[in-house]
């Protein structure tokens, strides 16, 4: 109830946020933003679900950030949403959306190379980089949404851009236990993960945006190349701390863990398409590990392959303020379990002022399951008000 | 991986299952792909030609008042002049911080540094930076002033936030800030303004709209739409050609004047 109570006070205090959101003193300039959005979300349940939780409203976001610079040297964000942080109280950490968000210093003073320390997105997948209130959708994809690869950490990364920024690299190591590192927890293996990204775009440099608002006036493309790697081997008797493994058990691996991605977006006159593929090898340490779901025969075959890819077009009416947006993904767990998820959605956004202010709908629809991550619905209709004071 | 096309297939056989999903979406396309078409949008202007500029990440151009070059800033906060063909002459001994506006009055170079919310003021001849005058504003750390220019129908400077919301400031010749006029409506964004031929002239980055304002009311008289990828900024040369820069692909575009 004090919840419902400060997020009221919260709502009401946002009618008269008009002005003063940053602060500074010529050298220092903070700059305070946030977001709240809710939604009603049916659930049409198949008929051998006992589990009748399935129509609900969600408050998804109630979200503050604050972004800072420090002359033109060091950058700085921290944002949260609490939302979340009240949700987690030990449990699982919803990767999506783990309460905080982002908590990292940038030092931009080295000429060759900027350098980002903390806590916040891994800069691997384009889909995953795009903020999600630039999304018409009220979820990620499956594949995209943390369960299979995490998609924040804590760490260093290095960074650069090239040839009018059209061409950007990013490499970091970090924990490899992605959200639960912020529980503080080591895993036994003591081990790091490395991640690396380089993306080029074309004409001009592409911003990790998914939808055509500017209705650009020449074709552009960007192409991205992600690839990532943990050697994760437990001494006998260790596991990992508790949710490291994500939902599906395979976010972190006893053993080896490689993942490589490709992504492709494109855009031009409010149109604009997005494909990305993710492929993961894994190989456990040991031949009893329930990944290899007993297939283990010889020494050259202790591997799984788990991965998938996702096709996403979309098109902007300014005239309209309009968004409509469809959506396939696919998703195999396990290539040693028969069969893969395949799910449909659709969206339709209308801008009242811009992403800051939006009525989002999305459907969603189970094409196809993988009997090792059954649902319990078929198919998922959201409506919800988006809204970012800025 | 599966083979995709053939659960599609499945997918589109199920009773009911096409009709809830692709059949709203596929005439929600056809609606929106119609209504678009039937659009009226500005006069489009196709650039007469185009150069490259030496200038890095331009984000604001002026006409030297004397000679047949142009003032520049770029967002990593340089201030240069640049000949017809994009060529850096000089360099001003001087490093800002997100500058994104520019106009010459009075033998002055006036330069905005929108993060700082600064406007620099250098002497034109020798480059050198003479004062600082810092302009408060509270709105959103890159969304403060954008462009800068001189009115000389209402004797005024006059700059214009870039968006959400857009305001319109008069400062007087000393910089002071004397009026606010509220342009909501004008465009999505602004990303420059310029004095030409007795008019005011806006440049909007996403609209992709250059805008003709009546300088004493500050109405819109017209809007004519320019192809180019982020368009920062707007002057008019010698020849009273157009002249928009873009950030992004770091090139000046050349266009008959529109009116």
């Amino acid at each position: 109830m004090r919840f419902l109570f400060s997020l009221l006070a919260l709502l009401i205090a946002c009618q008269n946020v008009t002005a003063q959101l940053t602060l500074g003193n010529g050298h220092h300039v903070l700059e305070i933003t946030g977001s709240l959005s809710t939604y009603y979300n049916h659930r049409v349940l198949k008929e051998t679900s006992d589990n009748r939780n399935k129509d609900r409203f969600r408050l998804r976001d109630a979200q503050i950030q604050l972004e800072g610079r420090i002359k033109d040297v060091i950058e700085y964000e921290l944002q949260v949403d609490f939302v979340d942080l009240s949700s987690l109280a030990g449990g699982a950490i919803d990767p999506e959306n783990p309460g905080l968000m982002d908590a990292w210093v940038r030092y931009k003073g080295l000429r060759f190379v900027d350098v980002q320390v903390g806590y916040g997105k891994l800069f691997y997948s384009r889909s995953s980089l795009v903020p999600f209130t630039y999304s018409p959708y009220w979820q990620r994809a499956e594949l995209l949404r943390g369960d299979v690869f995490g998609r924040r950490d804590i760490g260093v990364t290095l960074m650069k851009s090239f040839w009018k920024q059209r061409v950007n690299v990013y490499a970091g190591v970090y924990t490899g236990l992605a959200e639960v590192s912020l529980r503080g927890d080591n895993d036994a293996s003591g081990q790091p993960e490395f991640v690396a990204r380089i993306d080029f775009a074309y004409p001009a440099r592409y911003r990790y945006r998914e939808i055509d608002t500017r209705n650009t006036p020449v074709p552009m493309i960007a192409l991205g190349f992600n690839g990532r790697y943990a050697n994760k081997e437990l001494p006998d008797g260790r596991s990992f701390p508790n949710f490291a493994t994500g939902e599906y058990g395979v976010k972190v691996v006893n053993g080896e863990r490689y993942v490589y991605g490709l992504d492709a977006s494109f855009q031009f006159k409010g149109f604009s398409a997005q494909f990305e593929i993710h492929q993961m090898w894994g190989i456990p340490q040991r031949n009893n590990d329930a990944l290899l779901h007993g297939y283990y025969t010889g020494r050259d075959d202790g591997f799984f392959v788990a991965g998938g890819y996702i096709v996403q077009a979309n098109y902007f009416s300014k005239k309209l303020k309009t968004i409509i947006s469809i959506r396939f993904e696919e998703l195999d767990l396990n290539d040693l379990v028969p069969g893969n998820a395949q799910r449909l959605s659709g969206a339709l956004a209308y801008q009242i002022k811009g992403f800051d202010s939006m009525i989002k709908f999305q459907y969603f629809n189970v094409l196809k399951e993988e009997s090792i991550n059954p649902y319990r619905w078929t198919e998922q209709f959201r409506l919800g008000w988006q809204f970012n004071f800025k | 991986m599966g083979a995709p096309f053939n659960d599609l297939r499945h997918f589109c056989k199920t009773p009911g299952a096409p009709q809830l999903v692709i059949i709203p979406l596929f005439a929600l396309v056809i609606i929106m792909l119609l209504l678009s078409s039937t659009e009226k949008r500005p006069e489009k202007l196709k650039p007469i030609k185009s150069t490259h500029t030496q200038v890095p990440e331009p984000s604001d151009i002026c006409m030297h008042p004397d000679k047949n070059t142009y003032i520049v800033v770029s967002d990593d906060g340089f201030l240069f002049e640049m000949d017809s063909v994009g060529k850096i002459i000089r360099k001003a001994d001087y490093k800002g911080f997100d500058t994104e506006g520019v106009t010459v009055h009075e033998g002055k170079v006036y330069v905005i540094e929108e993060f700082t919310r600064k406007i620099r003021v250098f002497d034109l001849e020798t480059f050198q930076l003479e004062r600082t005058v810092s302009v408060p504003y509270g709105g959103g750390r890159n969304k403060a002033f954008e462009s800068i220019t001189f009115n000389r129908s209402r004797n005024c400077f006059i700059m214009l936030t870039e968006k959400d919301p857009i305001f319109l400031f008069e400062l007087d010749k000393n910089l002071n800030l004397i009026n606010e006029i509220d342009m909501e409506n004008v465009a999505s964004d602004i990303s420059a303004a310029t004095w030409h031929n007795g008019f005011l002239w806006l440049l909007s980055d996403e609209d992709m709209h250059v805008i003709k304002l009546d300088p004493t009311s500050y109405k819109v008289l017209n809007k004519w739409y320019v192809p180019i990828i982020n368009p920062e900024g707007i002057a008019f040369d010698r020849n009273g050609r157009m002249v928009i820069v873009s950030d992004d692909m770091e090139r000046l575009y050349f266009f008959k004047s529109p009116a």
